[in-house]
């Protein structure tokens, strides 16, 4: 199957942790030359050091995303190093559970800077390259909870669903350039942010909800992410795939 | 590379365009392959493909709406074979006819192929997942199961009712740790699509309802399905994946 990814040049935003860091180093296991982006310097260094050990073609660039300057310099890192940019996987983004009385304007106008803006600023400063590229993928990451709601985080989930308005009308913009745009929805994962936050108990529980019975771990989120990145998926544009176990079942 | 080594998958409709491609990629990953088709020179046509490229295949003739027959089958193949792991429900019929046109036994025939093949397919099928705790269904529906269209109203209905059968069997199979997903593929240049009169303009026009501006070739409907039976798709259930080239955004 056409999964190699030799020759290929992705951008992965939030690659410090999680979904993103398993992201970068899958891109990279399929021959794709990565660009490390994270807003935390520790993180992005981590996740570059096993990028180094198995002597991947990486560069690491530590921002804000929701700084439309930044997302400028991502692009520029790229393409000052590798002159060229294939795949766009725009992954940063922050959680927080918060019930409606307890988001306030600065953490409201946060979420939707990282979530929205950071994926319509990066992506506006990669279009130009992914024109170029002729085979030009773009990779947005929104949630199951986008799907099916949640009973908190109502800031999170209408950013998570603004990715899905980016998705589906970027498909058709950008169709005549051969890019093609999908989104990804995941279910529960098992990052370490969320072990911190919920615990192996909590997580248990949550498990039991969901009809495969389990939550999967950051790699089965990048496998997907792969798929969609790779020449097999040419055809698969304005999409949302949701790897969830079953929990949400939507939509047609 | 998702392998298929060691598997066992069956198509239904293997004989011809999707379907063929469908069983000639999961052989070339390694999969032992079963061709089920009502047509046998067709089936065997697609069982040599698969050998001269040194993978494994055999035939099963039948039609799929007889399924004590289709049930016999799949159950002799299984004792044959050891095991079937992979399930993919691609037996179809095409239609374009108007509602005032659709006879009774039009009808009938369009659910005893597309509903009553995939389902009594899957009931043979699932015992044997079960006890082994592995199994992948995928079935294929359509964009026009998901949007409509303004003719083949009895096709659009079976396509639909093949995305209630995912859903509902995702969550009753999920605790064998059995997948179930669609398929649903918007145009697609099969042999049954080139055969149709003055295609070639017909073809303009068609495409340009396709943000891509083209229809797919078989094997890249063939890349969904196989990228949904491989071990890289295992926390997805109960989703549909439509490779449409951007002609249908839809839902969620």
């Amino acid at each position: 199957m056409r999964h190699d990814l030799r020759d290929c040049v992705a951008i992965v935003t939030g690659a410090g942790s999680g979904i993103g860091q398993a992201t970068a180093w899958l891109l990279a296991e399929r021959g794709a030359a990565v660009l490390v982006q994270d807003i935390d310097a520790e993180r992005a260094a981590l996740t570059a050091a096993r990028l180094d050990r198995e002597g991947r073609d990486f560069d690491i660039v530590v921002c804000d995303i929701a700084d439309p300057e930044a997302d400028r310099h991502i692009l520029a890192t790229a393409l000052a190093r590798w002159q060229r940019l294939d795949i766009l996987v725009n992954n940063a983004g922050i959680g927080i559970d918060r019930p409606i009385e307890q988001i306030d304007e600065i953490g409201f106008d946060r979420m939707i800077a990282v979530h929205v803006k950071g994926t319509f600023f990066t992506t506006k400063a990669a279009v130009p390259a992914l024109k170029r590229s002729g085979r030009g993928r773009i990779i947005n990451t929104s949630s199951r909870w986008a799907l099916a709601g949640h009973d908190k985080a109502s800031d999170y989930i209408a950013a998570k669903s603004a990715i899905l308005g980016l998705t589906k009308s970027w498909a058709r913009e950008l169709a005549p350039y051969r890019i093609t745009v999908n989104a990804i929805a995941p279910g529960g994962v098992k990052t370490a942010m969320v072990r911190e936050t919920l615990g192996e108990v909590g997580i248990a529980a949550e498990e039991r909800e969901v009809p495969l019975g389990r939550w999967c771990e950051p790699r089965e989120i990048a496998s997907t992410t792969a798929f969609l990145a790779s020449t097999a998926a040419a055809f698969i544009t304005g999409q949302v795939i949701s790897p969830n176990g079953g929990k949400t079942m939507i939509g047609f | 590379m998702p392998s298929f080594e060691g598997r066992v998958a069956v198509i239904t409709g293997g004989g011809r365009g999707m379907g063929r491609a469908h069983a000639r990629l999961l052989a070339a990953g390694g999969a032992s392959v079963v061709v089920q088709d009502i047509l046998e020179p067709e089936a065997q046509e697609t069982v040599r493909m698969i050998r001269d490229a040194g993978g494994q295949g055999q035939a099963i003739i039948c039609d799929v709406t007889d399924t004590r027959r289709l049930q016999h089958e799949l159950t002799a193949m299984e004792r044959r074979l050891g095991r079937l792991d992979i399930l993919v429900n691609n037996a179809g019929i095409g239609s374009e006819a108007t509602l005032e046109e659709i006879t009774e036994e039009d009808f009938d025939r369009m659910f005893a192929v597309h509903v009553k093949g995939s389902f009594f397919a899957a009931q043979a099928v699932v015992p044997g997942m079960k006890a082994r705790r592995i199994g992948k269904i995928i079935n294929i529906s359509s964009i026009w199961g998901m949007v409509g269209h303004h003719a083949a109203s009895d096709y659009c209905a079976a396509k639909a009712a093949l995305l209630g059968l995912t859903k509902a069997w995702a969550r009753e199979l999920a605790p064998w740790n059995i997948h179930v997903n669609a398929v649903a593929p918007g145009g697609v240049l099969t042999d049954m699509v080139l055969q149709q009169p003055n295609i070639e303009t017909r073809m303009a026009e068609k495409i340009k309802l396709v943000p891509l501006g083209r229809y797919a070739d078989p094997s890249e409907i063939a890349a969904t399905v196989a990228f949904l039976a491989s071990s890289e798709a295992d926390f997805i259930t109960g989703q549909v994946i439509s490779p449409n080239g951007g002609q249908t955004i839809v839902g969620i």
